[in-house]
């Protein structure tokens, strides 16, 4: 986006001005104070004017955002119900990790990373097949994208008419003499279906990143390899790749980050956490312990360990991919 | 060469399928939502006899879907006006002025782009009751606005970044104050960005449904698709009606992909490419 438009709706205003500008004539920057002798109130008011228009970004962020955060810290080494406000240590992460639910969430989570690199392939590969023109490439892009407008709660509820025991996905699978399968109903398979269907909803996003990743790739490399014989997966390999390593790099970040914290909305409509807990994320987990369990200190507690999980993924991901990204 | 056009080909088919399945759900869902009960419980999958619009209505009038669209579309507006006006003064002066502290602020809105609403929501749950927010508009805008800010500001501040000076300087020559610079240059040349960001923090915030829950728990308050979550425990036995529910939530986002695709992946984008 940044890149296209640059000027033009300006250029015209400005001769039309510049005939009553001679009066009004002030060097640029002037408003900034240090080279005027006498501050005026203009000055002052211009030498503000930077601070007066990031206030309101500054103060909704620091209330909203920063505040709630070191609050949330606070909370999460205070007591629940009887307990309420007083300093209970580091009960709260004790319960925590004994509690089968959030353990069952953070298991959830490995199989999460487990399921990442197939998350960002699926599209890498898609991208790369939409790059190189396949026919009807257009088409596909544009289809593919448009689950990703739609909220997960919709996603959700139209997967659940899909799911059913005698819907369409185990009518397709009873055509071919499979199934049926119980998708939301069977604890070992509940969880792979949610993800399944998350990246069903999401791929687009990350499909449309490599799409302008590979616009910054040198062709001339893609044209070497053809000249050289190279297949279609020593290409991948060896020329796309290493190329879009930083692109690879933002999608794993990015679609780690959405697994982690953008599935709410199916878990809630889709299975609720259940069956027995097999589809818990932390973050399903905290919202039952503040929503209905009424628990704010837990929840706050298991906030902790999410935004910590997240940083070490994250950090994790950035150290791997610099590294192998170095090697070539 | 020809054994590549033929591996194109066989790339194109299973992309097909792919597309198919990407398609299928919701033109199920589409026609589920034109069946009458009877129809759906008969066959599922047979197209439905007419374009019959009674779920549909139903589904407004009576189970309510239009009051939370209301809803939905009240909060969402005043969020989005909000975020674009907040986010572009923001980047106007991160981008454009030198000012002390100016450098911790970015950082700032970078740094809580990686911070989930999640990790916050027990806390500014706990602020807003204790501000009197909490099931009110202001509250959920407020909520919405601090979520989405920092993505806001950041596109805003990378895009202005590549509008040059020197407009900024002529502008200031031909005596506008930095106010006169922002609203009469920065806004207008801030459109197409303005556009896209506005578009897709529209989507984030009518496609919400964890903030929406904290923050109005009351029924008349719900959003749409607090709208919709609430449909699928009361009509789970009238699967007609609760697809025209789904539909209706989702044909606004589906217009606006229509007609904005590029705007949308333009926003999707534009923070992959700076790095």
């Amino acid at each position: 986006m940044p890149t296209r438009s640059s000027s033009p709706p300006a250029r015209p205003a400005a001769p039309e001005r510049a005939g009553r500008a001679g009066a009004r004539w002030r060097p640029p920057h002037a408003g900034t104070g240090t080279a005027a002798g006498r501050p005026s109130r203009a000055a002052r008011s211009e030498r503000l004017a930077p601070f007066v228009l990031v206030a309101p970004a500054v103060l909704i962020l620091v209330f909203l955002r920063l505040y709630p955060l070191v609050l949330g810290v606070n909370f999460s080494f205070t007591g629940d119900g009887d307990r309420n406000g007083s300093p209970v240590g580091l009960d709260n992460y004790v319960y925590l990790f004994q509690d089968p639910l959030f353990r069952d969430a953070l298991g959830n989570v490995g199989l999460l990373v487990l399921l990442l690199p197939v998350a960002v392939a699926i599209p890498g590969l898609l991208a790369t097949f939409i790059y190189l023109r396949v026919p009807g490439h257009r088409l596909f892009r544009s289809v593919y994208f448009f689950p990703a407008v739609l909220s997960p709660v919709i996603v959700g509820a139209i997967f659940n008419l899909l799911l059913a025991y005698d819907g369409p996905a185990n009518a397709v699978l009873g055509a071919f003499g499979l199934g049926p399968v119980d998708w939301l109903g069977d604890p070992a398979v509940a969880m792979i279906t949610v993800v399944g269907v998350h990246v069903w909803a999401t791929f687009g996003m990350a499909l449309v990143v490599f799409l302008a990743g590979f616009a910054t790739l040198n062709s001339s490399l893609l044209d070497a390899a053809r000249v050289d014989g190279a297949t279609l997966p020593q290409t991948i390999w060896h020329v796309i790749i290493p190329g879009l390593s930083r692109t690879i790099q933002f999608v794993f970040v990015t679609t780690m980050i959405g697994m982690l914290t953008s599935m709410f909305g199916l878990l809630y409509v889709m299975t609720s956490g259940g069956p027995g807990g097999a589809t818990y994320l932390p973050e399903f987990y905290i919202w039952i312990q503040q929503g209905k369990m009424n628990r704010p200190a837990l929840a706050s507690a298991a906030s902790t360990v999410l935004f910590l999980v997240m940083l070490v993924v994250g950090l994790a991901q950035i150290g791997l991919l610099r590294r192998s990204g170095r090697e070539d | 060469m020809r054994g590549a056009r033929l591996g194109r080909w066989a790339a194109a088919v299973p992309m097909a399928l792919l597309a198919l399945a990407t398609v299928y759900p919701l033109l199920f869902t589409g026609n589920v939502a034109m069946k009458t009960r009877r129809d759906y419980i008969l066959d599922r999958f047979a197209p439905a006899d007419s374009l019959n619009a009674d779920n549909v209505v139903t589904a407004w009038t009576s189970v309510g879907m239009g009051r939370y669209f209301a809803n939905s579309l009240i909060v969402v507006t005043a969020s989005v006006v909000m975020l674009l006006l907040i986010g572009s003064m923001a980047g106007f002066a991160l981008s454009r002025l030198r000012f002390r502290g100016s450098s911790v602020v970015f950082l700032g809105c970078l740094a809580a782009l990686f911070v989930p609403f999640q990790v916050i929501m027990v806390p500014l749950a706990r602020v807003m009751a204790d501000s009197g927010l909490i099931d009110t508009y202001p509250g959920l805008v407020l909520a919405y606005v601090a979520q989405f800010l920092p993505f806001t500001v950041f596109l805003m501040t990378s895009y202005y970044a590549t509008i040059p000076m020197e407009i900024v300087d002529a502008a200031r020559i031909d005596g506008n104050t930095i106010y006169g610079v922002y609203r009469r240059i920065m806004l207008p040349l801030g459109a197409p960005a303005l556009l896209s960001v506005g578009i897709l923090d529209a989507l984030f915030c009518w496609n919400d449904v964890l903030i929406a829950l904290l923050m109005m728990p009351s029924a008349e308050h719900r959003t749409l698709m607090v709208g919709v979550t609430s449909l699928q425990g009361q009509y789970s036995d009238d699967i007609p009606t609760f697809g025209a529910g789904v539909l209706i939530a989702a044909v606004p986002v589906l217009m606006i992909y229509l007609f904005l695709q590029r705007q949308i992946a333009d926003g999707v984008t534009a923070g992959s490419t700076k790095g």
